[in-house]
């Protein structure tokens, strides 16, 4: 309890900094514009619950971004993003009825001469091994023409509920040389500490190469530090011939390098990284441009194993581009698994109609459906069907959009399944 | 404790100093702040390609075009060219996949933005069962640590 009052300490004081910093910023900041973004979005579905059977569960939703400062221009801002929700029902079916996550609020000073970008606060961190979010200060420059660092360190909001946030630590940097038209190079580090203990230690390196053609070669490669072993190595080609784009690729990764990840593991992952077990994916995706109008996809994936018995997936798509934002498409995927419990055929078929308002009350439609059939059963039905109708419209110059849709599921966890969405979106601009 | 971290802040504050004073040097390419927006130019920008040259010679255009399986091969160029990203989505676009919490699968927050092809839609709880067994490595990219494993917990322990 005394570790959780500490948390929330700590989170008022870092709130309470940044309100300062932001109160700060019409005084230091050239450019003051505002984007605020609201998604407030209330579902109706039908569950058992601890307080009876077919019970009505109505969680409400709302999302919020709010980015202030210069934000079309280098200098000083500050971004926010994060959700909460309530069980309007409060019926048990949630753990707690109100629930929620900032998932990001920094403070962020751009300089455009050396792309320098300096973010301290809570953030997500996607770069080299980084797959991170972090409670912390963020530093990348350019350093000349064809170097690039970042620097990372704070505390890692994965781990937040793992024994509390004490000597909890992440940090962790990626370096790049790169040449315009001929490719980058980069290295990255990382290294998570919970409870004063490595929890994950991992490094890469990543490349990109630009070959003479038109052909390009992409790649990964991850070692787990800790133990001593890679824990992936995922390299692709990308060329095209005519309208046709072909990416084959290749991946391999060692479940005993990649799941095994100290504190940060949790099942059913955990177990994995002592099976012993390395899978090898060889596959080719197809795509096709036959116009701006169609568009043909194929897809073919090989899955190897050490240990494991050997699958395959096919796939093809077909997409129609019409006005606007209008398509229409389908796919038709199949998994050719060893053992029929691993073995599926999967179809969609789904349309998009846009610029209906001269027309409708509404200003676009939706319609989907998916279907799966299992080889085998699961809890006694070989089948999923989903499908899903949706409809909306914009007010205020496209400032408001509102949006509903209606679901119906048959599959082997529901019998009957009707879900009702509305979403109701807001958008506040001034930067225009 | 206050001795431990000396050295450590030491590290990063010189470390700091150092590259802030090489970012004064000239730099590479300097990236726009964001890409002009569909109203700006009055379209909805499709493919990178139908107006920039494929092999730019600051940026490489056809590597961030987003074909019909770009949902699922874009960890690669997000992972290297995080910044190309972020000239036309904010995290908070990445957030509805790549978060380190939230309740709504991506699919479901946005229904109808049914064009975006994403790797949850309908019933996924069973056909998990099945993509959990044959690569087990792509549900870990984003339900790897424990707090973005909250959805697994309540079956997986």
């Amino acid at each position: 309890m005394k570790e959780r009052h500490l948390a929330v300490a700590e989170i008022w004081s870092v709130l309470s900094a940044v309100l300062i910093m932001l109160l700060a910023l019409p005084v230091a900041s050239p450019a003051n514009e505002v984007n605020i973004q609201s998604d407030s979005i209330i579902r109706v579905f039908e569950r058992d619950t601890s307080s009876g059977s077919d019970e009505a569960v109505v969680p409400g939703y709302e999302y919020l971004q709010l980015d202030i400062g210069s934000l079309t221009e280098e200098g000083l801002s500050f971004h926010l993003y994060g959700w909460g929700r309530h069980d309007f029902a409060d019926n048990d079916f949630y753990d707690d009825s109100s629930a929620g996550e900032l998932l990001y609020g920094y403070l962020e000073y751009t300089k455009s001469v050396s792309n320098l970008n300096v973010r301290l606060g809570r953030q997500s961190i996607f770069e080299g091994v980084a797959n991170e979010a972090v409670d912390g200060m963020r530093f990348s420059t350019d350093l000349g023409n064809y170097i690039t660092t970042s620097l990372y360190a704070g505390q890692p909001v994965g781990l937040d509920s793992t024994n509390g946030r004490s000597s909890d630590s992440i940090y962790g940097g990626r370096i790049a040389l790169h040449k315009g038209m001929l490719g980058e190079l980069g290295f990255s580090y990382k290294k998570t500490e919970n409870d004063g203990d490595t929890a994950e230690e991992m490094a890469g390196v990543d490349i990109s190469v630009f070959l003479p053609g038109g052909v390009s070669l992409y790649g990964r490669s991850v070692r787990n530090v800790e133990t001593e072993g890679w824990a992936e190595h995922s390299y692709e080609l990308d060329f095209s011939l005519g309208d046709f784009n072909f990416r084959p690729y290749y991946s391999m990764f060692k479940y005993e390098d990649y799941f095994a990840t100290g504190a940060n593991s949790v099942n059913p992952f955990k177990a994995m990284a002592t099976t012993g077990e390395e899978i090898d994916l060889v596959g080719l995706d197809i795509t096709w441009l036959e116009s701006a109008t169609w568009t043909f996809g194929g897809k073919f994936k090989y899955y190897d194993y050490d240990i494991a018995d050997t699958n395959y997936y096919y796939s093809a798509l077909v997409t129609w581009h019409g006005e606007g934002m209008t398509e229409i498409g389908g796919e038709l995927g199949y998994m050719d698994g060893d053992l029929s419990k691993q073995t599926y055929l999967l179809t969609r078929l789904y349309g998009y109609w846009d610029g209906l308002g001269d027309a409708l009350w509404v200003d676009f439609a939706t319609a989907d459906m998916v279907y799966a059939s299992y080889d085998e059963d699961i809890y006694n039905q070989d089948y999923s069907f989903f499908s899903s109708l949706g409809v909306g419209k914009t007010f205020m110059d496209g400032a408001l959009n509102i949006k509903f849709s209606g679901d119906y599921s048959a599959d082997p966890y529901f019998d009957d399944d009707l879900r009702g969405m509305l979403n109701l979106t807001y958008k506040f601009d001034n930067s225009n | 404790m206050l001795k431990e971290m000396l050295l450590p802040l030491a590290v990063v504050l010189v470390t700091l100093g150092i590259l802030g004073a090489c970012s004064t040097m000239e730099s590479s390419y300097q990236l726009p702040a964001s890409h002009p927006s569909a109203a700006d130019l009055e379209e909805q920008p499709r493919n990178c390609t139908n107006c920039h040259d494929p092999q730019g010679e600051n940026i490489p255009y056809e590597r961030f075009v987003h074909g019909p399986y770009w949902a699922d091969n874009h960890r690669q160029a997000a992972y290297q060219g995080e910044r190309v990203c972020g000239l036309c989505h904010q995290t908070s676009y990445c957030n509805d996949c790549h978060a380190i919490n939230v309740e709504l699968k991506p699919s479901l927050k946005d229904q109808t933005g049914n064009t975006r092809r994403m790797p949850h839609r309908g019933d996924y709880l069973s056909r998990h069962r099945i993509d959990g067994r044959v690569d087990p490595t792509s549900c870990f990219r984003c339900h790897g640590n424990p707090k973005s494993a909250k959805t697994c917990a309540s079956c997986h322990g």
